[in-house]
């Protein structure tokens, strides 16, 4: 018989909820149920307050890797179900303790328990103290001694109602609130470093993320474009089922080029962005954007031209980064694989679109003036029609 | 498909796909294991370094080295030969393979003495070979042919500028550009100290390379293993690759002339062609970076390299390809730097000319029809974007 490992998965912010609890923890084991739908024989189930899975021994290290990618997961452990039986279980910490010895003179150790069956005979202390003096009297000779405050080693029982999980391993997993828990929004995708971490942080907040990027071909190459594609991949391995809009922006950049005033040109790129981005939410029904801009970062970031640019939309638009520094931002591009992506070199607008002195304070009512100048609402339906729609998932 | 782009590589030839494909089903034995199999692929590859040896005229003073292409085999020369303190010079319009392996020696105090302000056209003017003697520099290194410009440094006139004007240097030529559009001379080798190739650029496959260099010197090697190649260059030998660099090596020396007359051909069309644009299109001013009508002793027959301000030749680019025409904007493997080529900026050009610049660079498989779609594809494209780049340049 395959020898079977059972997963233990703690919750993050679900274990908060109140009545709609339920429609979270369904949430999220759907999507672990996803993430693991590759391992074979493998058996799930979860009584309240946690998720346990049952896989063969041999996927353990695969399962782990999976589970670090799901939103909502608080920590995972993974150890073996068994009876509660005290001599059983010093026999499993021996077993798994003595290897260690070997490596090491001494070695500080505790047995920390948790009991959600409160019909157990024994409390968690007694436990604790049970199966810990059985472990001690077969290695204390070997070097082993109990520290509770600063132990080395904990070997952990979780009594449940229905089962008992020992094991001796924590992995964090990315907290927050399962995808899927908070509705879908759209990110506006270029390219960079900023605007993916920020669609990450809102599929931890529950979010199913979709993309939309603004292409710059003929006037650059198909660089752009098939770096959003990656990063989009990259993200949507938090979440999937993410949809790629890709809208051909060049007739509009050009027609804001020849037309409005050069300084304000960035902002109306935005405020055409952000239409755009809205009528693609509005027909999909998404609740919000999501933008990767943080405040003062480069000229378009200032309070007056994000003003400027949100006072298009009525969606509520969604900033994450907004207060955070660079370094912070790409620290945690880094954790999620999208920051070798996003440096490959690649401009994210022609130089001849951009403006040499950029507004840093725009006017809403000269940015109005401008946009009289040409005829954008049939420039920006155009764009849409023409646009490209990608399933993230097929990539 | 039109591909002008035959600098940064080139498409395989047939007959070496064959041959690889050969090697990689038929040819798997470790070359340096001691049973049949592996004494026959080790076999095959002395013979086909006995052929590379026979087709390039390399004398048995020089060593072959098989590398994983140009910029390992400028590597190893450089770093492996002037490693820590031999004293080196250059032009400073080299492949970023040569001016990058010099740079990490000047990490070490070992400062490159440069002769950029002694180019002309994008080749050395030898009249400045008397400072290597006082700098006393030991290793000159060279481009063969200038990866960005075409102009070719001569190998024979600078070796017997040497002899007379600074004995003790030694020079290192970088041929990848050169190999089937100039003949080689066999005289060149006893004044070469080493000499770059690599498979890519002449049909051949990627990944593969030469390094040929005067057994005298004693390489240092740059990687460590099992001490395969005389201990110099380790690495398992990839047979089939090298297999497949013999045949692409043979074929193009065989077919050097030509090639030769089959590029001149194309270049003077494409520059004829250039220049009745620029009479049909008033707002189109072309300037060839590249020299026009030279002899092959002064400008690779394959490549033309030019500007049209205001237009920038990125855009131009994105445009062309946009109809299946492939084209260069400078060194391929540069192409991660956004600044301005340091090879046109190098030879005097300003920012502008320099972003204003595309490299047109044939092989023998491009067809005189190909230019004509591609003049006609630059002219269109150029026309459409003026206006643009026109109101960018008066906004400025």
């Amino acid at each position: 018989m395959t020898e079977r490992r059972t997963v233990l998965i703690r919750y993050d912010e679900i274990g908060l909820k109140g009545r709609n609890r339920k429609f979270f923890e369904k949430c999220l084991l759907k999507n672990i149920k996803r993430v693991v739908s590759g391992i074979d024989d493998i058996h799930y189930r979860s009584p309240r307050g946690r998720i346990f899975l049952d896989i063969p021994s041999s996927f353990a290290a695969e399962c782990s890797a999976q589970l670090k990618t799901v939103p909502g997961i608080a920590s995972f452990s993974i150890g073996v179900s068994m009876d509660p039986d005290f001599d059983a279980i010093a026999a499993l910490g021996i077993q798994w303790i003595e290897p260690k010895l070997e490596s090491a003179d001494s070695l500080k150790f505790c047995v920390k328990t948790r009991r959600s069956k409160k019909s157990f005979p024994k409390t968690s202390p007694e436990v604790n103290f049970e199966v810990g003096s059985r472990i001690m009297s077969e290695l204390s000779q070997k070097g082993l001694k109990v520290n509770i405050t600063e132990a080395e080693y904990v070997l952990e029982i979780e009594i449940g109602s229905s089962e008992t999980v020992v094991f001796d391993n924590r992995e964090p997993g990315l907290a927050g609130l399962p995808v899927g828990s908070s509705g879908n929004v759209l990110c506006l995708l270029s390219g960079g470093i900023d605007s993916p971490v920020a669609a990450f942080m809102m599929a931890c907040r529950g979010c199913r993320v979709h993309f939309v990027f603004f292409d710059n071909q003929p006037f650059l190459g198909r660089g752009g474009y098939d770096k959003v594609l990656s990063l989009a991949k990259k993200i949507n391995r938090f979440q999937s089922r993410g949809t790629l809009y890709v809208v051909p922006f060049e007739e509009l950049q050009g027609a804001i080029r020849d037309h409005c005033n050069e300084e304000n040109r960035v902002v109306l790129y935005r405020r055409m962005m952000y239409r755009i981005a809205e009528e693609i939410a509005n027909r999909q029904s998404y609740m919000g954007l999501i933008t990767g801009e943080s405040l003062g970062q480069v000229a378009s970031q200032t309070l007056e031209n994000l003003a400027a640019v949100s006072c298009v939309t009525s969606l509520s638009v969604f900033r994450p980064l907004i207060g955070m520094n660079k370094e912070s931002i790409i620290t945690k591009a880094k954790e999620i694989g999208t920051y070798d992506v996003s440096i490959e070199p690649q401009p994210d607008c022609c130089s001849i679109f951009m403006p040499k002195n950029p507004v840093t304070r725009s006017k809403i009512p000269f940015l109005e003036r401008d946009e009289g100048k040409f005829p954008w609402e049939e420039l920006r339906d155009n764009a849409l029609t023409r646009m490209e729609i990608i399933k993230v998932d097929d990539l | 498909m039109v591909y002008f782009d035959n600098a940064a590589t080139t498409p395989m030839d047939e007959e070496v796909v064959e041959r690889v494909h050969e090697g990689m089903r038929d040819l798997f034995a470790n070359s340096g294991t001691p049973y049949k199999i592996g004494l026959d692929a080790k076999c095959l590859i002395e013979k086909s370094a006995e052929s590379i040896a026979t087709a390039l005229k390399i004398p048995s003073t020089h060593r072959i080295l098989f590398t994983s292409g140009g910029t390992e085999s400028n590597n190893l020369l450089i770093k492996g030969l002037c490693f820590p303190d031999k004293k080196t010079a250059f032009l400073g319009l080299e492949h970023p393979s040569v001016t990058e392996s010099l740079a990490f020696l000047s990490q070490f105090g070992n400062e490159p003495f440069s002769l950029l302000p002694f180019q002309q056209e994008g080749r050395l003017d030898l009249s400045s070979l008397s400072l290597l003697k006082e700098n006393r520099v030991r290793l000159l290194c060279l481009s063969h042919v200038n990866n960005e410009l075409g102009t070719v440094n001569d190998p024979l006139k600078i070796i017997s500028a040497l002899e007379k004007e600074s004995p003790q240097t030694r020079l290192f030529l970088d041929g990848v550009q050169a190999i089937g559009k100039l003949r080689l001379s066999p005289e060149m080798w006893k004044g070469l100290a080493g000499y770059s190739i690599s498979g890519h650029k002449i049909h051949g496959p990627k990944g593969i390379g030469l390094l040929v260099y005067d057994t005298k010197l004693v390489l240092n090697p740059q990687m460590h293993g099992g001490k395969q190649q005389f201990g110099v260059r380790s690495g398992t030998l990839p047979l089939p690759l090298i297999m497949g660099l013999e045949t692409a090596i043979k074929n193009a020396v065989a077919q050097t002339e030509q090639t030769q007359n089959h590029l001149q051909g194309l270049c003077r069309r494409l520059i004829q062609g250039l220049r009745s644009l620029e009479e049909e299109l008033p707002e189109l001013k072309i300037c060839f970076n590249s020299l026009v009508d030279a002899d092959v002793m002064r400008q690779s027959p394959g490549m033309v390299n030019f500007s049209f301000p205001p237009v920038e030749g990125e855009v131009i680019l994105h445009h062309l390809e946009a109809k299946d025409i492939f084209v260069g904007l400078g060194s391929a493997c540069s192409a991660h730097s956004r600044e301005p080529s340091r090879i046109l900026m190098g030879i005097g050009l300003s920012e502008q000319q320099a972003r204003c610049s595309l490299r047109i660079s044939f092989s023998r498989t491009n067809t005189a029809d190909e230019i004509d779609q591609f003049l006609l594809a630059f002219g269109s494209a150029y026309q459409s974007l003026y206006p643009t780049f026109l109101q960018k340049a008066e906004h400025r």
